[in-house]
């Protein structure tokens, strides 16, 4: 079976700085994929280079067979990937409905993005209260929902999350990890990029980890979450 | 007198207005001051002046100058601007005097140095609200930068190509990411801007009856100054600063005869505003 995605020697830089440094993955439909690690590991820039919004210096990024590589980010995302950003990136002046609306802009007809809207008002019912305001008036934790709403209007083939958990009160990470572990037991196939590696490792499939832009270890999220190494560098002993 | 300066202060914040949305559009895409806007501005009195002598129909004209112009804009945007923009900002803004002046000089080879007559009978309801009357061209452009100004309402806050527009202008790269071609749209920004500025140089033409080489040359820079009093980038603020300084210049140097001379009004304008109010009049914080 063709992975969904699969990424090959993937190789990005900053200028001579080597952010990620030939690391090979790949996701197949339905995985809840997790790559932790430090901050500065390579993880934000991993997905960056597969949204299309970093070009890699080298190495391969293949989506169902094809490869996407030197695609720009609005093809990408017509092939169906999308990217919850780190910090979250709502569009500041934009009202709530409106950033879904955005998050709609490859859904063809209208009757469908309705739908989608009032999905995801079902998921998220706070974000129904606010559908008027602009988008920089919501607080921390429903931007990120907005955020997933967003992300998710398309009904997208890959997800790609980013540090959702940062800045978060620990209830809204609580609920941010529940909300993803639901959307993945409702098929969805997720890349889930975090610092947080025990909520990540306790939700995921399987998982990566990544040092100084090197993959290091790898295995199902139970095997990981297990090992020695990990449990002392990331789990806290 | 009065509501007579007030009618003619209308009618140049009008035409202010159509020239400054595309200068702002514009900046918020690229954050780029587009000098060689007023180009663009005089390139449309000119096709629109040729029209005119070839169809004989103003409305054909204006329609004829607009699309050229925007087609100009979309010829800018690729071949002068988006090369340079990974360069200091200084670059692009250099690139765009540069292109003003070498435009001006294009229509003085072309054209000839003299100002050529635009003789249109402008046959135009005079609008009018009490003692306020609006002469047929006053009219003319009133009615037309309305209607612009309203089509162009309609596009940014009721479509989905409006709403990308506005979200391009906000954040690009995650527009992007949400399948939205931001290079498209930054080219049909500078098309829409373009198109506006054409209209303007074509509704001058006719209310001044001329065209000539360098009539985008004052417009060039003070229309940056009524961006920057308006908020940089900011929609609404350029309307409303334009009918300021329109309105201003008209009633303080016509009604009240300050011994100033007209065009330094809207620096004025700008030097107080970055003084008290950095952002502009509607900008953000």
């Amino acid at each position: 079976m063709i992975p969904l995605l699969e990424v090959r020697n993937l190789e990005v830089t900053y200028g001579e700085f080597a952010a990620v440094r030939g690391i090979s993955f790949d996701i197949r439909d339905g995985d809840l994929l997790t790559i932790i690690g430090a901050n500065g590991a390579g993880k934000s820039t991993t997905l960056r280079a597969v949204m299309g919004l970093l070009r890699p210096r080298s190495g391969q990024i293949l989506f169902r067979g094809a490869e996407i590589t030197r695609e720009p980010a609005h093809l990408r995302a017509r092939r169906g990937i999308r990217l919850v950003p780190e910090g979250r990136r709502i569009l500041p002046d934009l009202s709530v409905e409106e950033n879904l609306r955005l998050g709609a802009y490859t859904v063809p007809r209208p009757g469908d993005v309705a739908d989608g809207i009032e999905r995801a008002f079902t998921l998220f019912p706070r974000l129904k209260e606010r559908a008027r305001q602009a988008g920089k008036t919501l607080s921390g934790g429903e931007q990120q929902m907005l955020a997933i709403a967003r992300a998710l209007m398309s009904q997208p083939r890959l997800l790609l999350l980013d540090e959702v958990s940062l800045g978060l009160m620990p209830i809204l990470v609580e609920q941010t990890f529940a909300t993803i572990q639901a959307l993945h037991r409702h098929g969805a196939t997720i890349l889930l990029v975090e610092q947080n590696a025990r909520m990540a490792l306790a939700i995921a499939t399987r998982a990566y980890v990544l040092e100084t832009g090197s993959i290091t270890l790898s295995g199902t999220a139970a095997d990981l979450a297990a090992d020695p190494k990990v449990k002392q560098a990331y789990l806290g002993g | 007198m009065l509501f007579q300066q007030i009618a003619n202060g209308i009618a140049t914040g009008a035409v202010y207005a159509l020239t400054t949305l595309g200068l702002t559009m514009v900046y918020g895409v690229l954050r780029v001051l587009h000098v060689a806007h007023a180009g663009i501005y005089a390139l449309g009195a000119y096709v629109g002046l040729v029209a005119f002598r070839f169809l004989e129909s103003f409305w054909l004209s204006l329609l004829v100058a607009m699309v050229v112009c925007a087609a100009a804009g979309i010829l800018v945007e690729r071949f002068l601007y988006t090369p340079l923009l990974h360069l200091p900002r200084i670059v692009p803004l250099i690139g765009s005097i540069g292109l003003f002046i070498a435009m001006e000089e294009a229509f003085r080879i072309v054209a000839g140095p003299y100002a050529l007559a635009y003789e249109t009978e402008i046959r135009f309801l005079s609008l009018g609200l009490g003692p306020l009357r609006l002469t047929a061209p006053q009219s003319l452009i009133f009615t037309v930068t309305m209607l612009l100004l309203g089509l162009l309402w309609l596009l940014l806050s009721r479509s989905t190509l409006g709403l990308a527009m506005r979200a391009t202008a906000m954040d690009a790269d995650t527009t992007a990411t949400f399948g939205v071609d931001t290079r498209l749209i930054v080219s049909l920004t500078f098309a829409i801007g373009s198109a506006l500025a054409g209209a303007a140089g074509v509704l001058i033409g006719v209310y001044d009856n001329q065209v000539w080489p360098t009539m985008g040359s004052i417009p060039a820079y003070k229309c940056l100054a009524i961006v920057v009093l308006g908020g940089l980038g900011n929609i609404p603020g350029s309307v409303l600063a334009s009918f300021l300084i329109g309105l201003a210049e008209t009633l303080l140097i016509g009604v009240v005869a300050i011994p100033f001379p007209r065009d330094a009004l809207a620096f004025v304008a700008m030097i107080l505003v970055l003084m008290f109010r950095p952002r502009g009049l509607l900008g953000k914080g």
